[in-house]
């Protein structure tokens, strides 16, 4: 039963950059019920709500190691490329990175201005 | 083992062969790992793998490229030089690393595990991203729907108000949202109602995952079989009659903190009394927060009755509609009720559409209709031009569709072709289907009206509601722009009521009143209603308990009907359950009941399919279809115990809807488990099997759990597309293919989950045994199982026409005491087979040519359970009964001549018996059973009133058991008693000049004293004497000989051999106390015990009056009287003997 404990909602996850929020019920790198995957960051992490299997989880978000803002893993507001970077702090430090995570931002460039706009309708 | 060698040594790597699978598998799919050999996931990883691989071949080598410029903080530092996608993964794997032992592994090189390795945290980061993805889009589209930006006032509102109503249109998310804006703002125990079961699932679902189960167990729902509800669950869903049941129990609702009631705009029966039974909770429970949520349909109505609740309005999500009138011209609207609908009209839209759009541009079009036949008329239009076209699939959608075919209108259309679905006002809102375009509404509808006077359901046609209107015109606009078409002219529109009618005006309140009872709510007149019901279905209801002894005469509830507002029943249905109890006929009574509360299994269309009706032939009983039901379902739960069955078959081929087989399998065990809570069933001691059949047991619920866990996980009927071809309304490509294999044999091992459910449900041996017991039902039991529909049906009778013997089969009338010219449902078995009601007037005919109602023993009575009209008055579900026992034995009114030979029951059937010395006997008969029933009816209820003692103070008592049984055996013989006798139904004329009315004499001391105590009163409007509250006797206008009932005749008793001159009274008072007569002993025993029951009983018991010459009439007389009067207890000393003649004549 302590397995069920675990996958209680420990409080609310919330992006500082596109504001999802969501419920999560762990921080850490090893999620409940898993033993042989372990993540490379600090995580938070939700049981996976479209999987019915209590071992499989989702990743919620991280802290950038930069600017140390809460950010989801979401393509429009972070990326990870050995450690978790905020698309802000890559955009600053962008000669920092390798030329396929350049091309890769840039393109996120493209994608997110379609995806601002959907986000403008929601408020 | 061999052949990876072969491939090692042939220096290339085979990611495809089995065997090397297999082997990586076992070192990174075991028990512990994320990924399990054999699961779903591994076989999906196999394809991304493939994937991946023809993706990655063409690597270009990891070009060394130096950064342009040097770190500028410490904290990039660290970035790895050379880029690598791995390097964006953060995750990693330690399956497979540093486990010694795994004897494969050393099979295994180095760099392939490495890739292996990789291409697994690739699968792992690509399902991270999806479901990322999906929780995204999840959270995204909740806010972006309409109700969202309505949160906060929401919450604000409900924190300053007790009540508030929520208006929203179709779409703005009220349903889903607002329970969970409740939840996350820290409310718990809410509840919310729904009208439809289906929704209470799909809601619970739905929010269950939208909140992305973080309540967990917390959602769920209560529908009448089925509970996802446990001590954690934070919101449930359910229907409305739940939780006025749970209200029933305890009346403060101590368990919910918010009540949500949707849909209160449907104006649902059950909706509108739970409005008015929480308005008068609310102030009792001031902490209790109550939620209306309503379409924008008359919101002032539901704030005002609630004191000003606040409105919180939002705004629907609709796409523009465009509005077409087309009304119908004169020459094709259909003049009367009989004529067919014209589909011309229909059919010209269905062109318009195809030469407007083109047939690219998707779309669907439904069609509102008012009715099935209506469907029919206009599929039949359909279907030729959509062979001709080859546009469009034709789908008719009602509610006496198979399941399998209602479902068949989500499935999509082939390209190029659109969905012309036929619909009644089932797809305005209880179905809604996506990619309709085009609505096309004809503005009709057909309403179950109720009139209170005849007691009839009627279906019938009306134009629809302004509301309704806009409702149906909406389901084009979900999607996208859409246009509707209506059938009307716009002033037509205009003249709509604005809303329609609810339905607590339109149907029988029986139930209702009966609720109310119980729920202690008081004078139902005087109830707060929203907007109250017509009063002369108040009292309509009112009367019709009082009548079934549900009320007694100041309307408090009986102990009867104590128990039959606990039944979620008819009222019929749940009296022939009770009664049922007492003969030990709880099996058959049980399935009965429950078949006859569901939508009957029997599919429609499969009526005129000639297979089909060969198929059932076995199944049908000659005594009714009540029995033919019970047969069905019987014959279906054997198949069902037979593992190598295929119960789905079974009853495809009859013409079957397995769904309500199931339905009533459900039924039934809740009536079990209602009748045992309530004493009136000893509950079934476990019997405790050999522990080898108990685990055998257990082991094939685990699986059968399993079975169902993997159908939940696989849940939902993917979308089949449609085929063109189809001529018979369209059949989905997936149905064909089960259907084919399972005639094949092989391939019919797919999972059915209803079986699945069913066998985890109910304990099939159980079921079984009590099916097959039901099936060697003896005669006896038989002829009194009819008796107990027929009591728990009375008044519900309908007599056969006099000339139907001379009709054709499908012309048989038949009249109820209200309604005259009834004819018989066409499934009923009695429509194909009338000569089973002929018995009767077919031998009276040989007999006399003229009189065809003329003297029989084999008259017989229909009981039915409802009496629908339509186009016609049809009775559902009948039963035949002899008519001369059944009218003495359940009559509310029997009026009598002088000597009992003619008889009129209820005031609408006339008797002439053939022999007054018969009739009398079997009058007393009557008179005596009836009591006796009463009796042992008030003994069960009695123990059932009782607090349940320790250990089953449910099993009746063994004395009690007995008499029962005695009861039945004498009940059977006088079901057999043979007496030649007359039918005829009153004419009004008759019935008028029926009663000798009030007497002037009233000194003229006949002999009522006989009859039993209450029953020296002359009956004031009637004239003649109440002996029993029933019996009236000597009030019917003679035209035969005014002084039959004062002359006497000899006679010789056949129990004792008394042979002397007796009145016919007499002679029926000397019968009823002759101590040697064969009834007397069983009775006798009762009577020792308790004082003597009123009413019903002729004459005193264990007090023969023998009569003798010599005393006057006034000294009999008085005799009696205090005869009557000081000795009810009973026990008394014997009588001398003392009869005389009354009127004093001369013999």
């Amino acid at each position: 039963m302590a397995s069920s404990s675990e996958q209680e909602p420990r409080g609310m996850f919330e992006c500082q950059l596109c504001g999802l929020t969501v419920p999560y019920s762990y921080v850490g790198q090893k999620p409940p019920n898993t033993r042989t995957v372990v993540l490379l960051e600090e995580c938070y992490v939700l049981k996976d709500p479209f999987s019915s299997d209590k071992d499989k989880f989702l990743i919620l978000g991280s802290q950038c190691s930069l600017c140390s803002k809460l950010v989801c893993v979401g393509p429009e507001c972070s990326l990870f490329y050995s450690k978790r970077f905020c698309l802000p702090c890559v955009r600053e430090n962008l000669s920092a990175f390798p030329q396929e995570i350049r091309q890769d931002v840039e393109k996120r460039h493209a994608l997110s201005k379609t995806g601002s706009r959907k986000l403008a309708s929601r408020t | 083992m061999a052949s990876s060698r072969r491939a090692e040594g042939r220096g290339r790597w085979d990611w495809g062969c089995p065997e090397t699978r297999s082997r990586l598998e076992e070192v990174f799919f075991g028990n512990q790992d994320i990924i399990r050999r054999g699961s779903e996931d591994c076989r999906r990883f196999w394809a991304f793998f493939e994937r991946l691989q023809t993706f990655q071949k063409p690597k270009p080598g990891p070009a060394a490229k130096q950064l342009a410029e040097g770190p500028r903080c410490p904290a990039l530092a660290g970035l790895p030089a050379t880029y690598d996608p791995r390097y964006r993964i953060n995750l990693a794997l330690l399956s497979g690393e540093g486990e010694p032992g795994l004897g494969a592994r050393g099979q295994l090189p180095r760099d392939q595990l490495a890739e292996f390795r990789r291409a697994v945290l690739h699968y792992l980061d690509f399902g991270q991203k999806q479901s990322f993805g999906k929780l995204a889009k999840l959270q995204r589209e909740r806010a972006a729907l309409p109700v969202a930006r309505y949160r906060g006032h929401l919450l604000q509102a409900l924190r300053e108000h007790q009540v508030v109503v929520v208006a929203g249109d179709t779409g703005c998310g009220k349903s889903t949202q607002v329970p969970q804006y409740l939840l996350a703002a820290g409310f718990s125990h809410v509840a919310c109602t729904q009208p439809r079961r289906i929704a209470c699932i799909s809601l619970a679902k739905r929010v269950g995952f939208e909140s992305l189960n973080q309540y967990g167990s917390q959602v769920g729902y209560q529908i009448r079989f089925e509970s996802t509800r446990s001590p954690a669950t934070g919101i449930v869903f359910l229907t409305e009659g739940l939780l006025l049941r749970q209200i029933q129990r305890e009346p403060g609702l101590p368990q919910y903190q918010v009540l949500i009631v949707d849909e209160v705009h449907e104006r649902h029966l059950h909706s509108d009394f739970l409005l008015g039974v929480l308005r008068r909770l609310l102030p009792a429970r001031p902490d209790l927060k109550l939620v209306l949520m309503s379409a924008t349909i008359n919101i002032s109505l539901f704030s005002s009755y609630f004191s000003c609740a606040p409105v919180v309005q939002v705004p629907g999500r609709l796409f523009p509609i465009s509005v077409i009138y087309q009304p119908i011209a004169k020459e094709e609207v259909p003049t009367s009720r009989a004529e067919r609908l014209d589909p011309r009209p229909f059919l010209r839209v269905l062109q318009a559409i195809d030469h407007k759009y083109p047939p690219e541009e998707r779309g669907d079009l439904l069609v509102f209709l008012s009715g099935m036949a209506e469907i029919g008329a206009v599929l039949e239009a359909f279907q030729p031009y959509a062979a001709h076209t080859k546009r469009w699939v034709v789908l008719p959608l009602h509610s006496a569709l198979s399941i399998a075919d209602q479902d068949k209108v989500f499935d999509m259309p082939p390209p190029g072709v659109r969905k012309c679905i036929l619909s009644t006002n089932i797809a305005e809102t209880s179905v809604t289907i996506d990619g309709v375009r085009f609505v096309l509404d004809s503005g009709k509808v057909k309403e179950m009206s109720f009139d209170p006077k005849a007691k009839l359901q009627r279906l019938q046609e009306f134009w629809i509601s302004r509301a309704s209107a806009e409702q149906r015109k909406g389901r084009a606009g979900r999607t996208g722009p859409g246009v509707c078409y209506r059938l009307y002219a716009e002033s037509d529109y205009d003249a709509f009521a604005p809303y329609p009618v609810p339905e607590i005006q339109r149907v029988a309140l029986d139930a209702l009143v009966l609720q109310m009872k119980s729920m202690g709510l008081g004078d139902p007149r005087g109830f707060p209603f929203i907007e109250p019901p017509p009063a002369a279905s108040l009292e309509t209801a009112i009367v019709y308990l009082r009548d079934q002894g549900a009320l007694d005469a100041s309307e408090h509830l009986t102990p009867i009907g104590t128990l039959l507002s606990q039944l979620p029943v008819d009222v019929v249905i749940g009296k022939i359950l009770i009664l049922g109890c007492m003969f030990d006929l709880v099996e058959p009574v049980l399935t009965m009941a429950a078949a006859l509360s569901v939508q009957s299994p029997f599919v429609r269309s499969a009526q005129s399919n000639l297979e089909c009706g060969t198929a059932r032939k076995p199944l049908e009983s000659d005594h009714g279809d009540p029995f033919t039901l019970l047969n069905a379902f019987n014959a279906w739960v054997q198949v069902k115990s037979d593992r190598s069955a295929n119960s789905r078959k079974w009853c495809r081929r009859r013409g079957l809807e397995e769904h309500r087989m199931y339905e009533i399998a459900n039924l039934r065990q809740q009536f079990k488990g209602l009748l045992q809570d309530h004493g009136l069933l000893a509950e079934a001691r476990a019997v405790p099997g050999d522990s080898y059949s108990r685990q055998q047991r257990h082991r094939q619920r685990r699986e059968l759990y399993q079975l169902k866990r993997q159908h939940e996980e696989g849940e939902g009927r993917k979308r089949k597309v449609l085929r063109l071809e189809a001529l018979d309304g369209g059949s989905s490509s997936g149905e064909d293919a089960e259907a084919s294999g399972s005639q094949a044999g092989g391939g019919a091992h797919r999972m059915d989950i209803q079986d699945v459910k069913f066998k985890l449900r109910h304990d099939v041996d159980q079921l079984q045994a009590a099916a097959s017991s039901a099936q060697d039902l003896s005669r006896d039991q038989l002829a009194l199982l009819k008796l107990v529909l027929g009591r728990g049906l009375y008044p519900q009778l309908a007599a056969p026409d006099q000339f139907n013997s001379c009709r054709k089969d499908s012309d048989q009338f038949f009249h109820t005491q209200s309604k005259q010219g009834a004819v018989l449902h066409p499934t009923c078995v009695f429509a194909n087979n009338p000569d089973l009601l002929q018995g009767g007037q077919a031998e009276a005919q040989e007999k006399s040519l003229d009189r065809r109602d003329g003297p029989s023993g084999q008259h017989q009575l229909l009981a039915f359970v409802s009496l629908l009209e339509t186009n016609k008055p049809y009775l559902v579900n009948c039963v035949r009964l002899p008519a001369l026992q059944a009218l003495l034995l359940f009559s509310r009114s029997l009026d009598t001549n002088g000597d009992c030979s003619c008889l009129v029951a209820d005031g609408w059937l006339q008797l002439q018996l053939e022999g007054s010395e018969g009739a009398t006997q079997l009058l007393s008969a009557a008179l005596r059973l009836r009591a006796r029933w009463e009796e042992a009816l008030d003994h069960q209820l009695a123990r059932q009133a009782q607090p349940r003692g320790e250990d089953g103070a449910a099993a009746a008592p063994k004395t009690e058991r007995k008499a029962a049984a005695a009861l039945g055996r004498d009940l059977l013989d006088f079901m057999r008693s043979k007496v030649s006798y007359s039918i005829h139904r009153l004419t009004a004329l008759e019935a008028q000049n029926l009663y000798v009315g009030p007497q002037t004499i009233t000194a003229a001391p006949q002999l009522p004293g006989l009859f039993g105590e209450a029953a020296l009163t002359p009956n004031e409007t009637k004239g003649g004497y109440t002996v029993t509250s029933f019996l009236t006797y000597n009030c019917l206008m003679s035209d035969a000989d005014l002084y039959s009932d004062c002359l006497r005749t000899f006679w010789s008793c056949p129990h004792c051999g008394l042979y002397m001159p007796f009145t016919p009274l007499e002679r029926m008072s000397h019968e009823s106390s002759c101590p040697a007569a064969p009834d007397k002993d069983a009775h006798g025993e009762q009577e020792g015990g308790g004082p003597a029951r009123g009413g019903g009983c002729l004459g005193l018991p264990g007090q023969p009056i023998r009569p003798s010459c010599g005393a006057t009439s006034a000294q009999l007389s008085a005799h009696l009287l205090s005869l009557a009067r000081g000795q009810r207890g009973g026990g008394g000393g014997r009588q001398p003997p003392g009869v005389h003649s009354a009127a004093g004549l001369p013999l």
